[in-house]
């Protein structure tokens, strides 16, 4: 835990983080960016999920709607993930030692596993929608609620 | 105005939301914001003629829009709920105001192309959507950007 906060502290004291950290309405334009991209990944991982379950676009084969929309996952978790190591590197006080930020990245690495997953089912042109299939689209659903809440309550959670 | 404000302010619900439920409707409220924002660019990029063209507008619309509702609904419970906590203090909050005034635009950006651009959506459904269609569209997208800018920016000035 110690080494948690010597490290906290060293980032914060950063140049670069010390720019971030004293341009006018620098922490809260990354904040934006970064809501921005999650709720669009969202929608795209609703449209996912309800595919999986056998509603929503039906009409586009299963194959194909997945091609397009982890491709677009994929493209905003990267903006995401670049968006939030400068959160972390202006911030990381609020962050690296918060039980809600470690619990936020745990359900996005479980998140990004079943998603691959889904997006592997979705390639096999023999892949048969099973229960199964529902039932982890709507664990994918839970997971990102479950990051978008973690990631608010950083905010209100003591950090160690 | 401000003796009704400082009544909401005061009532045993205002009260409890603030000293015991604000964290967890917010992020009711952010889940709720997040779907409303998510359906809604996927929508928008169609009508705009970005995304999704191998769909025809009104499927996907038809497929989508039921959910943004839901979660608009549920937003505005929340959101309402988180007002009542420091009214007093909303509505002496430029932002906040501006974010209830792009509500009321993006409202109205809606309802104008319900009424007159969707008219002859048979002609357009399948393909490339109209100029009317697609300023509608990037109209959209334009006011729930800063309908998410709005809110984050509260969070620091109110």
């Amino acid at each position: 835990m110690e080494q948690l906060h010597s490290f906290s502290t060293w980032l914060s004291e950063t140049g670069f983080s010390q720019i971030i950290q004293t341009t006018n309405n620098a922490i809260m334009f990354i904040q934006v960016i970064h809501i921005i991209c999650l709720s669009a990944l969202f929608g795209c991982a609703l449209i996912l999920a309800l595919r999986f379950m056998g509603r929503g676009i039906v009409s586009e084969p299963l194959q194909h709607l997945s091609a397009r929309v982890t491709s677009a996952i994929w493209t905003l978790l990267i903006v995401l993930v670049i968006s939030g190591l400068l959160l972390i590197t202006a911030e990381p006080g609020r962050t690296i030692t918060n039980p809600a930020f470690y619990f936020k990245m745990v359900c996005l690495v479980v998140v990004v596993g079943l998603t691959l997953w889904l997006a592997r089912a979705a390639r096999s042109e023999s892949t048969q929608l099973t229960p199964v299939h529902s039932a982890v689209a709507v664990c994918t659903m839970l997971l990102w609620s479950g990051i978008i809440v973690a990631g608010r309550l950083i905010a209100y959670i003591e950090s160690y | 105005m401000n003796s009704f404000i400082e009544w909401l302010q005061n009532t045993p619900l205002a009260v409890a939301v603030s000293e015991v439920w604000f964290p967890y409707l917010e992020s009711v409220h952010v889940i709720a914001l997040a779907m409303v924002f998510g359906t809604i660019v996927i929508v928008d990029t169609r009508l705009v003629g970005l995304t999704s063209l191998n769909l025809r507008f009104t499927y996907l619309s038809d497929r989508l829009l039921p959910w943004t509702w839901g979660a608009f609904i549920v937003a505005a419970i929340t959101g309402t709920a988180l007002f009542t906590s420091n009214a007093q203090g909303y509505m002496a909050n430029t932002e906040f105001i501006v974010k209830m005034f792009l509500l009321l635009l993006a409202g109205l950006n809606m309802l104008y192309f319900h009424k007159v651009t969707l008219r002859d959506v048979a002609s357009w459904d399948g393909g490339r959507p109209p100029q009317a269609a697609r300023v509608a569209g990037y109209a959209s997208l334009a006011i729930w950007v800063l309908v998410l800018v709005m809110g984050r920016w509260i969070g620091f000035t109110v």
